[in-house]
């Protein structure tokens, strides 16, 4: 079931390849589109098939491939995964819908999405250390090949520099994965034979700070952040909307999966400083959001200052911050893949991103009034409006972390607040006021622009009302990645598990 | 600036000194293009459809609303049902308030006879007289009007305005679909034509009398009496123009503003808020008067100018916009008309003096408009 999911969006692009020109000329992207929403409805099935009493994987599949060296293709879901996929999926498929019809080389251009579409799946789906990496680094290449060909006018060099960076990430991940193997003694990469290994605090300290590192290119936390402004700035729209919305999750969902999951007795030790470290990345995304003049650098260094939340709850590693993680990767996913589709269309009708120079389009009749509405919902999200998932998921986060962390989380929070003061900056320069006379003639916002941002709006609130809905997928599994390494932590992780715990039956 | 050489005519150093040669010459403050036929022509049909109702609505409320407390259903013309009423709930109406709001601008901006009339102790007694017979058995309000004894006359000064405005736009309803008629029936081919047409109008109602009487408990109050000798043009048409063309008032939404950094004149004559300068961009926008007149004229839009504007770049998605920009340069053809009319001395007079005269008066208008969208409807976009 869960191979379908990576290779339906393979299949499709080997199709979209192969097929004659006349089968597949204008109908890559109806390829590529069916395929998206049947993998989107797949994932969603195995939502609703997913047992949510169960800490154990689902759905599992595994093929021996490479025994001597540990790699099996063991593919398995859990409460984790499972909101990230459907994201995956969701996020795919609108990336798809809002690429322009007109895309030069569009055989090429949708084969690149649906593989990274199956990378990315496959690093969520695998559960072995070896497959993951292979998954992760497959991801790169297409995503490398849709900034340096569809990007902007410096797409050469933020394409280049994006490779170096996650390259790097990579091999790093690599190194972690085989020093712990070795060091182990184990003869496998399976997630479950790593998971039972008891190394020494020092082997895992070492072990944890290269995960770190490498996980920390991807997310990205400052100082390793440098690559992912210029990153958007390059890539097109429907690239950015992936790249914030899924890729970035790779990271925390390798943070938590192979760095708190694995090294338990590292993490508690690590914790308050990565919690500093998190504050540090919160605070500096924030400001340097503030000083911003593009509109789409501005949303890029936001996302460094959310993603540093996420970094937050998982040092705090409480169930409810745990489960604030869960959130904050969806919420961000969504918010942030809003907020980059919205700046898009503003950016193809006006022809410029500058905050200084655009104004008054959320004018009724000549401005962009739907758009710039939405654009106010999207900042309201990401500020944390109540009603809205930035809020709840933010509130998780904080919560769950404050009771641990208390000077950090508040820190964190101070960052939550620039959030509305260099989001409500971006709304107030840009669709206050009087529309200029240069943006008098604006070409008309079709319903094709706006449809994919109408449906992110909606799942924002949605979830934003109802969270529950999204909760119960992944609680039983935090809560058992937490007690599962409860025997081994030290008492400063368990006390606040015991503290805040949600779930007293999984205890 | 370029002279036209054909003509013995005096140069002029004004700023506007092509638009006065064109005026003298029997043109229009509008250029004369067949696009600017067609928008002026077409919006002046819905404009006198929606003056219509504007009309009628006025006349209803100074006559059978007459110091109501609480007005209701000032806008339902006296047919209350429940079906109307969820028609206006749902928006399905035409937005009298703009009707009002020009109804106040000229109230608060005065001038011409009316004004001068409303303040004098022939219309103080009537006045009187009839909100005491309004008030019969009314303790409360009678008590309240002893307290403040100006308030109520002033209300009566409104219905005074209500009554005249829509006396003054029953008038220039008819004028306007009468044009409509004759464009259709390929009578007027020009701009020059259409302000003709208007100044045509204008004279021939010029003399008509302007009188408002009410009905209480049967009884007849002559508040606007004919023996005051108001008329048609020079005590309505000439403050409207001035109330609502050129001064109106700053409408928040319209015009961004700091009354207290002295960015609003304190004179009211120095006002400059008009139809004539009006911003045609921010119009869609909630709660702008120019707003809800563009509306009501959505409805009453002739087929070709309904297409007109579809073929436009954003199609029909910004057609309060467009019918903004279509209804100022209509508004600067009955401005053309008026300055025609009250020209002291004919175009062709060959009397240097009189020449010289006219010339002066020319200049003195467009002074006025320097800073009105003038400019920006010559160059036939927004």
């Amino acid at each position: 079931m869960l191979s379908f999911l990576i290779g339906l969006p393979i299949l499709s692009a080997v199709a979209i390849a192969v097929l004659p020109k006349p089968m597949n000329g204008d109908n890559g992207r109806a390829i590529a589109l069916l395929t998206m929403l049947i993998a989107l409805i797949w994932s969603v099935l195995l939502g609703f098939k997913f047992d949510v009493g169960l800490t154990t994987l689902q759905f599992e599949e595994n093929l021996s491939w490479l025994e001597r060296l540990g790699l099996n293709y063991r593919l398995g879901l859990d409460g984790l995964a499972l909101p990230l996929v459907v994201l995956n999926s969701l996020l795919t498929w609108i990336a798809i819908y809002s690429t322009d019809p007109e895309v030069t080389r569009p055989r090429l251009y949708y084969i690149l999405i649906l593989l990274l579409n199956a990378g990315v799946v496959g690093a969520f789906l695998a559960h072995n250390l070896l497959l993951f990496f292979l998954f992760y680094e497959l991801e790169l290449i297409p995503l490398y090949f849709l900034i340096a060909i569809w990007g902007g006018a410096r797409r050469g060099y933020a394409a280049t520099k994006f490779l170096i960076y996650t390259a790097l990430s990579g091999i790093l991940i690599l190194v972690g994965f085989l020093g712990l193997v070795f060091l182990s003694g184990a003869n496998s990469f399976e997630y479950d034979v790593t998971l039972a290994q008891t190394l020494p605090v020092s082997a895992q300290l070492i072990l944890l700070s290269i995960l770190l590192v490498a996980f920390g290119i991807k997310i990205p936390l400052v100082p390793f952040h440098t690559w992912l402004p210029d990153a958007h700035v390059e890539a097109s729209t429907p690239v950015s909307v992936l790249l914030a919305g899924v890729l970035l999750k790779l990271g925390t969902y390798g943070l938590l999966r192979f760095g708190l999951g694995l090294f338990p007795e590292a993490w508690a030790i690590a914790a308050r400083y990565l919690a500093t470290w998190a504050v540090v990345s919160v605070l500096y995304g924030a400001f340097t959001a503030i000083a911003q003049k593009d509109m789409k650098k501005m949303v890029a260094y936001s996302s460094i200052a959310h993603m540093g939340y996420i970094l937050l709850a998982a040092a705090a590693a409480t169930p409810l911050s745990t489960l604030g993680t869960v959130f904050q990767m969806v919420s961000h996913g969504l918010i942030s893949a809003l907020l980059f589709l919205l700046v898009g269309v503003v950016y193809r009708k006006t022809g410029t991103r500058d905050i200084d120079v655009l104004r008054g389009l959320l004018n009724p009749e000549r401005g962009l009034p739907l758009i710039g509405s939405l654009m106010i919902v999207g900042v309201m999200a990401s500020a944390g409006i109540p009603g809205m998932m930035g809020f709840i998921s933010e509130f998780m986060v904080f919560c769950g972390s404050f009771s641990v962390f208390p000077v950090q989380t508040l820190l964190c929070m101070v960052g939550t607040g620039l959030t509305a003061v260099y989001l409500l900056l971006l709304v107030n320069r840009s669709f206050f006021g009087r529309l200029p006379e240069q943006f008098a003639e604006l070409p008309l916002v079709e319903w094709r622009d706006r449809i994919p941002s109408l449906i992110l709006t909606l799942l924002i609130i949605l979830w934003g009302l109802q969270p529950g809905w999204l909760a119960h997928w992944s609680e039983t599994t935090l809560t058992a990645l937490l007690v599962g390494q409860g025997e081994l932590a030290t008492p400063a992780l368990i006390a606040p598990i015991d503290a805040s715990t949600r779930s007293p039956a999984a205890l | 600036m370029t002279m036209v050489s054909s003509s013995n005519r005096m140069p002029s150093s004004h700023p506007l000194a092509e638009l006065i040669y064109r005026l003298e010459e029997g043109g229009a403050l509008l250029p004369d293009s067949p696009d600017n036929l067609l928008e002026v022509v077409g919006i002046l049909k819905s404009y006198g459809h929606v003056l219509d109702a504007y009309w009628q609505n006025l006349i209803y409320i100074a006559d059978h609303q007459f110091l109501e407390l609480f007005p209701f259903f000032k806008y339902f013309n006296g047919e209350v049902s429940l079906g109307k009423l969820l028609r206006h709930w749902w928006h399905d109406r035409i937005n009298y308030e703009f009707a009002e709001y020009c109804m106040k601008a000229m109230l608060y901006h005065g001038g011409g006879g009316l004004d001068a009339y409303l303040d004098t102790p022939e219309f103080a007694q009537q006045a009187q007289a009839a909100i005491a017979a309004k008030l019969k058995g009314n303790f409360l309000i009678a008590g309240i009007h002893r307290v403040f004894p100006d308030f109520l006359p002033e209300q009566v000064r409104q219905f005074c305005y209500y009554s005249a405005l829509g006396q003054f736009w029953r008038v220039m309803s008819k004028m306007f679909l009468e044009l409509s008629d004759r464009y259709d029936q390929g009578e007027i081919r020009t701009i020059p034509e259409v302000v003709q047409h208007i100044k045509q109008g204008l004279v021939e109602a010029a003399d008509k009398p302007i009188t408002y009487t009410v009905m209480i408990h049967g009884q007849a109050f002559d508040l606007l009496p004919a023996k005051a000798g108001l008329t048609f043009l020079m005590d309505t048409a000439v403050p409207y123009v001035e109330a609502v063309f050129f001064r109106s008032f700053p409408f928040m939404g319209t015009v961004s503003y700091n009354a207290q950094a002295q960015q609003i004149a304190a004179e009211p004559e120095r006002f400059t808020y008009g139809a004539l300068y009006a911003d045609p961009l921010p119009v869609g926008g909630a709660g702008i008067p120019p707003t809800l007149l563009m509306q009501d004229m959505t409805h009453f839009l002739p087929d070709y100018l309904h297409d007109f504007y579809r073929k436009s770049l954003r199609g029909e998605s910004d057609v309060r916009v467009q019918i903004c920009v279509s209804f100022q340069k209509s508004m600067f053809c009955v401005t053309s008309a008026a300055i025609l009319g009250l020209m002291p001395h004919p175009l062709d007079t060959e009397d240097p003096t009189k020449r010289a005269q006219n010339r002066q008066y020319l200049e003195g208008w467009m002074n006025r408009l320097l800073e009105s969208r003038l400019p920006n409807v010559q160059l036939c976009r927004v």
